[in-house]
């Protein structure tokens, strides 16, 4: 079993993968980037990035939840929270 | 902080682009109806190639005259909401029409396609225990009647019946109603869904299916009775929705469903109790068109075959279709800038067809959205290809 730690980082990693195509400003991914003021992605696209996350977690996330989630790290740990739960 | 700041990105973005083409694809005003295909734009004869006339009945003579009569006999408007004062005999006298055709028990008519979807969905599901699974691609309505529920709400891939089915499967044991919601052919890229296996996979799991045919209603299967006809599913759709303001070139929207408790939404649907019901006009007009294109398959059969030409034309263009064949034939370009250059174009050279860009499209595509018309003329045919055969050529010189 991985520690929490790694664990957490390679959620966040994942998604700075399903993340990084749509980056076309080049900016540094952190746990603070906002999805759309910082990298202007529209709201149907983080949406998009969603639906591959749960296809490869296989979990689902509701969409009132994302329309709540602001930065990258906001959405990991919305990650954990419905793997802990869908598990 | 300002409640305007939030525009501001958007809006100049869009001034830019506005500023590159000198016109704006989102404020197109048609000056001057010339008929159900043509109208004066900027005092340039125009043909539509972006509306939603499939049938092209919105100057059919029976609409034109019951609308008229309409008018005479009930008035303009009727000034109150289908749950208090403004249901007539004939907003009555449509639903049972509409049940008939389509060979459902219960029908609802509400004033918009949107507020159709937006009440059915809204009033259907409740928190905390219900949740609505809907297709990736669904018009805003659908979105905005899940959102309205306040339920929770859950996504599927498009048209992938096994994503759906991944994604019931995954519900835990405390969910109570179901509802999944998906659309029989999709506005912006003109393609079908498998209805069949969607709805056997919701059924499979306990859901109700929800199926809008606002495009594909008058569009498809034998009857004009929409893709679930077509796929010979029309009674497992659990609640049928549909617009007035496409094939039947009016405007309203309507619920059908064999389940009788679909009666208690006109009692528990906000936007079917709190807004004005559809004018008698709007009511005799459907009523009118509903008619002719039960009586006349003749309109389907020439819209497609209008949209076989123009498919084919633009395929050995060598443009880049986002769908088969069908009345909506959406090109896909290479981004926003191409996009609104293409569109602008057309403009040029007489013919008005749909700028679609991210978010409103799937896939963050940009592309020019077309829509056939059993009105449009062989003149009108020839002058959207031609039109399209020019822009092929600019692109390709700007390419080369």
């Amino acid at each position: 079993m991985p520690s929490i730690q790694e664990d957490d980082d390679l959620v966040f990693r994942k998604i700075c993968s399903l993340i990084e195509p749509l980056n076309e400003k080049g900016v540094k991914l952190t746990r603070e980037t906002d999805l759309i003021a910082d990298l202007e992605i529209d709201s149907v696209a983080v949406l998009d990035v969603v639906m591959d996350i749960e296809d490869n977690y296989d979990i689902s996330i509701p969409v009132n939840t994302i329309s709540e989630i602001k930065t990258i790290g906001e959405l990991v740990d919305a990650i954990h929270a419905i793997k802990k739960e869908q598990s | 902080m300002s409640l305007f700041d939030k525009f501001q990105n958007t809006a100049t973005q869009y001034q830019a682009l506005l500023d590159g083409i000198g016109r704006d694809p989102f404020g197109v005003s048609m000056d001057e109806m010339k008929g159900p295909t043509r109208a004066m734009v900027k005092g340039k004869e125009t043909v539509l190639a972006g509306t939603n006339n499939y049938l092209g009945l919105t100057y059919d003579e029976h609409a034109v005259a019951a609308a008229k009569e309409a008018i005479d006999q009930s008035g303009t408007g009727t000034t109150g909401s289908r749950f208090a004062n403004g249901t007539y005999a004939a907003h009555r006298q449509l639903e049972i029409d509409l049940a008939a055709f389509l060979g459902f028990k219960h029908c609802m008519v509400f004033s918009t396609g949107y507020q159709a979807n937006l009440g059915a969905i809204s009033a259907l599901a409740e928190p905390p225990d219900d949740v609505i699974l809907l297709d990736a691609d669904c018009h805003a309505c659908i979105y905005d009647g899940a959102q309205l529920s306040g339920a929770e709400i859950i996504r599927f891939r498009h048209n992938d019946p096994e994503s759906l089915d991944k994604r019931l499967a995954r519900l835990g044991d405390n969910v109570n109603g179901k509802l999944v919601c998906f659309e029989g052919m999709y506005s912006m890229f003109g393609d079908v869904a498998p209805v069949k296996e969607i709805i056997e996979v919701a059924h499979k799991h306990g859901a109700y299916a929800l199926l809008d045919e606002a495009h594909s209603f008058g569009v498809f299967g034998d009857n004009g009775r929409g893709v679930c006809e077509a796929e010979g599913v029309l009674d497992e759709v659990d609640f049928y929705t549909g617009t007035f303001s496409k094939s039947l070139a009016s405007i309203g929207g309507f619920v059908a469903s064999n389940h009788p408790e679909l009666e208690y939404l006109r009692f528990s649907s906000r936007p079917y109790m709190f807004t004005a019901s559809p004018s008698p006009a709007n009511v005799a007009a459907a009523s009118a068109a509903l008619a002719r294109l039960k009586d006349d398959q003749s309109m389907r059969i020439t819209l497609w075959e209008n949209a076989k030409r123009v498919h084919a034309a633009f395929t050995q263009l060598g443009f880049d279709l986002c769908a088969p064949m069908s009345p909506v034939i959406a090109v896909k370009l290479e981004g926003r800038e191409q996009a609104f250059a293409a569109w602008n174009f057309l403009m040029e050279n007489g013919v008005y067809v749909n700028l679609a860009i991210p978010p409103g499209t799937p896939n963050a595509t940009s592309i020019l959205r077309l829509s056939v018309s059993a009105a449009h003329t062989s003149e009108d045919l020839d002058a959207i290809i031609g039109a399209y055969t020019a822009l092929s050529e600019t692109l390709s010189n700007q390419a080369a």
